[in-house]
């Protein structure tokens, strides 16, 4: 009897000392050296793939070269994108599994940032600990960060009252009051970087005719909306791009509210009786759009009341919608948005009144000309009277109606000093400090999915990940703005298309490694070149990589 | 012989109709005896008058928003004078919805909109059903067979399911909703007929008429039907009631009724994210379409009991 209990016993501290040497493998037995300075480079072999790219290329120990196919003044704005962070190549090397990274290489990314993760406890929380040998600046920077989160905002809100978690993402549209009620708590306001529109298809009767599109823009009580339907934060569109983008807001200000306008040049369009049409959408729930239906039924009544104008409610799925909507198919109206993937005009201008985009039948010259313009140009002061005209054009030939910039919320703890909210949802806590405790918590709606962002979309995921990863440029804090951070500069050439970086000197990873140009050339490589052996993510899906620069070497289908 | 047959055939009008004079009675007498028939039956009645007067004893337009004209807020919890609520607030007895609509006006004008769907949706299936079934039972033989397996294959799908495919094709709206109902709900009709003609064409009557030369159309709907028919109304007041339900949970899917109808599941369906910070948006049409369907339960309840031959003849 009391030998088998022994036997147990023993078993049980074997396999447990087998796991435990399994489990701290990514960090114990981490086997690479550092590795010399080799000079990589990236090279598509020409444009005709399609990406962005034509090459990348290591020239010194501190300097990367990008050579672009085409010239694009948004290229920081896109590099400071954490999709684009900078890994260890030993790291790159080490991690690349069969079929997708390891575990360590999915839970515990090497990079350059002020916190580094200790440990995942899948299902619970991620904390994070105070890397000691950060390159920069950060003060305020608890020892400890972590990460928990609870998809219901008003469970949130109760672990903050309790002071569990100093702080919470997204509060729910009804408990604005609270927090700003409750001397204990404090709230932060998240500028919109999105726009919600109302499109019409101008190759469709009766919205062929500008002075019907022209009618219906005067003809929306666009601020009844946003009061009644949109939180704290939000703000009517004066503009289809948000003004916290540099010339976003150039250029005259939409129309004001007159139905009485509105009616008569309706008439005059000929149809003072108004028309038929629909009013398509999808039952999805987004920043720009907290309550479909609600706007929907709203934007039905009021094209009845202000233009008599009769819209048929049509509920689609999302995916059939979407398809539908871009390539102009929908014959009255349809009710879309458009959130930042990076803080530039062209993200918003480009994508939706480009010369190709069906999305609201065709694009008059006045509107495309100068967006293609604008693109040449790095300098936003040179850029401004450019989309000044694009703006204004957009203004008088109504593709659409911009309606509102939805908003949103960060609430923390009264005494967290710098209350962070990132208009583009990407707060970096090393930059905020919990009142005098050493450990910052931090709650959001869900669970990262990996903390490998560069083969990672969702937010939730993207925002774990810049605590402990930096790229060339990053945004700066509470803002859109791109400031240098592992590179101390990129400079363009004249036409935009050569961008030369110079790497920071004695910036370290977290694993000890140093920060050469092999690195960051290897990182696009892993992102980019689809033939890659390092071409290893955990979707494999790349998307980032691919809409925004586009992949090498992809696979035929 | 002849003299037998005619005189028979003579008396059959006058005996039959006197039949179901009496056959009529009891079941009155005997639905009023049972209470919980009668609570349906009341409620059943007020819901008629609400409907018929909707746009009399409503006090909004159900489709009138509130923006700007009463100093009301969305989804705003209801505000009753008798009970508190300040006088100089305006009354809205269930609250505002989440467009700033009067919600009890919406709830006033979906009771038509839902009595409507039970009845077009029942009459619809009872019609085709009773026709198949009547045929089916009537003929036999390969017609029976044809019929009553495309009514097996129809039963053999979860009623919602298919109504939720029929709409799927057909388009979102309330009329495919119906019509997806409809469908759905001829093959328990077909059944319940074909089985009570099935019985009544072997009576003697039945036999006498046909001895007579009648034609299959006056035996099968002159003869036959008339005494088929007790079932049938068991079968669609109750049938009602699963009409409503279904249609409700159509339009909860989307499939159903468009906003900005006033239809219960629809207005269910658009508030049901806030069952804890607007409950009343959610209670109400919830509660509204429960009642309904109570009523109509009961009543085809009573009612089946009422014409159950054998408690009639005990009765006797």
């Amino acid at each position: 009897m009391k030998r088998q209990i022994l036997v147990i016993l023993s078993l049980v501290i074997i396999s447990s000392m087998a796991l435990s040497a399994c489990a701290g493998g990514g960090a114990a037995g981490r086997e690479y050296k550092e590795e010399k300075f080799e000079g990589l480079s990236l090279d598509a072999g020409g444009c005709d793939y399609g990406g962005f790219f034509k090459s990348i290329e290591a020239t010194d120990e501190k300097t990367v070269v990008f050579t672009l196919c085409k010239s694009d003044p948004a290229f920081l704005s896109k590099v400071a994108f954490s999709p684009f962070a900078v890994y260890p190549k030993e790291w790159i090397k080490w991690s690349a599994g069969e079929e997708s990274r390891t575990s360590a290489g999915l839970e515990k990314p090497i990079g350059t940032g002020p916190y580094m993760v200790s440990e995942w406890k899948r299902g619970e929380s991620i904390t994070f600990t105070k890397n000691p040998d950060y390159w920069g600046e950060a003060p305020l920077a608890a020892d400890t960060l972590v990460f928990r989160w609870s998809t219901e905002s008003a469970a949130r809100l109760l672990e903050l009252q309790a002071g569990t978690v100093d702080g919470f993402d997204n509060v729910g549209p009804d408990d604005f009051a609270t927090i700003e009620g409750d001397s204990d708590l404090q709230l932060a306001i998240r500028p919109a970087l999105n726009v919600f529109y109302i499109g019409m298809t101008n190759t469709y009767a009766p919205f062929d005719d500008v002075k019907v599109r022209q009618a219906i823009a005067m003809g929306i009580d666009r601020q009844r909306i946003v009061d009644t339907f949109y939180p704290e934060g939000s703000e009517v569109a004066s503009h289809f791009t948000p003004c916290a983008i540099p010339n976003g807001c150039v250029g005259e200000d939409w129309y004001e509210f007159d139905p009485e306008a509105a009616r008569s040049l309706l008439a005059e369009a000929g149809y003072p009786e108004g028309f038929e049409t629909s009013l398509y959408y999808r039952d999805v729930v987004r920043g720009y759009l907290p309550q479909v239906s609600n706007v929907a039924q709203d934007i039905q009544a009021q094209l009845k009341d202000n233009l008599n104008i009769d819209a048929e409610i049509v509920v689609m799925e999302s995916g059939a919608f979407i398809e539908a909507s871009a390539s102009g198919q929908l014959n009255g109206f349809h009710l879309l948005g458009w959130g930042a993937d990076y803080p530039h005009i062209t993200n918003f201008l480009d994508y939706h009144f480009g010369k190709d985009t069906q999305q609201f039948g065709a694009i008059d010259a006045s509107i495309y000309q100068p967006i293609i313009d604008g693109g040449q140009i790095a300098d936003n002061d040179e850029a401004a009277p450019i989309y000044e005209k694009a703006n204004n054009a957009i203004r008088e030939l109504v593709p659409m109606l911009p309606i509102a910039h939805g908003g949103s919320a960060v609430a923390y703890r009264a005494e967290v000093e710098n209350p962070q909210a990132s208009p583009l949802t990407s707060e970096v806590f090393a930059f905020s400090k919990p009142g005098d405790r050493d450990v910052f918590v931090w709650m959001q709606n869900a669970e990262p999915i990996s903390m490998f962002c560069a083969d990672e979309t969702d937010g939730e995921s993207l925002r774990a990940c810049e605590q402990v990863m930096q790229g060339l440029y990053s945004y700066e804090v509470n803002g859109t703005a791109v400031e240098p951070a592992l590179a101390t500069n990129c400079e363009p050439n004249d036409d935009l298309t050569v961008w030369t970086c110079t790497l920071r000197d004695s910036v370290k990873f977290h694993d000890g490694t140093g920060l050469d140009a092999d690195d960051v050339v290897m990182s696009f490589t892993m992102g980019l070149d689809a033939s890659s052996e390092y071409h290893k993510g955990n979707t494999n899906l790349w998307e980032y990589y691919d809409y925004l620069w586009g992949m090498m070497n992809k696979p035929a289908e | 012989m002849t003299d037998k047959t005619a005189n028979l055939a003579n008396l059959d009008k006058e005996g039959l109709s006197l039949k179901s004079v009496s056959l009529w009675q009891i079941t009155w007498r005997r639905l009023f005896k049972r209470k919980s028939a009668l609570l349906g039956l009341g409620i059943l009645i007020v819901l008629v008058f609400i409907a018929l007067t909707a746009q009399w004893i409503s006090p909004y337009d159900p489709y009138q928003v509130l923006i700007g004209i009463e100093d009301v807020d969305m989804r705003q919890a209801p505000c009753i004078h008798l009970l508190g609520c300040p006088k100089d607030q305006p009354q809205h007895i269930m609250g505002i919805d989440g467009n700033v609509r009067d919600q009890f006006s919406r709830l006033l004008y979906g009771t038509r909109l839902s009595l409507m769907v039970g009845l077009t949706t029942v009459s619809f299936a009872i019609i085709i059903g009773t026709i198949l079934g009547a045929l089916s039972g009537y003929f036999g033989g390969w017609v029976d067979n044809t019929i009553m397996r495309v009514m097996d294959v129809l039963l053999a799908f979860p009623s919602l399911l298919l109504a939720i495919a029929i709409v799927t094709v057909l388009g979102p709206g309330l009329i495919n909703a119906l019509l997806a109902i409809g469908i759905v709900s001829i093959p328990a009709y077909a059944r319940v007929v074909r089985s009570s003609v099935l019985s009544v064409r072997e009576m003697d009557y039945v036999s006498a008429t046909r001895a007579l030369g009648g034609n299959n159309f006056d035996i099968l709907f002159k003869r036959i039907m008339p005494n088929a028919l007790t079932p049938l109304i068991v079968q669609g007041t109750l049938g009602i009631a699963t009409a409503i339900l279904d249609a409700a949970a159509l339009s909860f899917l989307g499939l159903g009724a468009q906003p900005p109808t006033p239809e219960w599941g629809q207005m269910l369906s658009a508030e049901r994210n806030q069952v804890f910070t607007a409950p009343h948006l959610v209670f109400y049409p919830g509660f509204a379409i429960m009642t309904t369907v109570l009523a109509f339960n009961l009543l085809g309840d009573g009612l089946r009991d009422a014409l159950d031959p054998r408690l009639a003849h005990t009765s006797k």
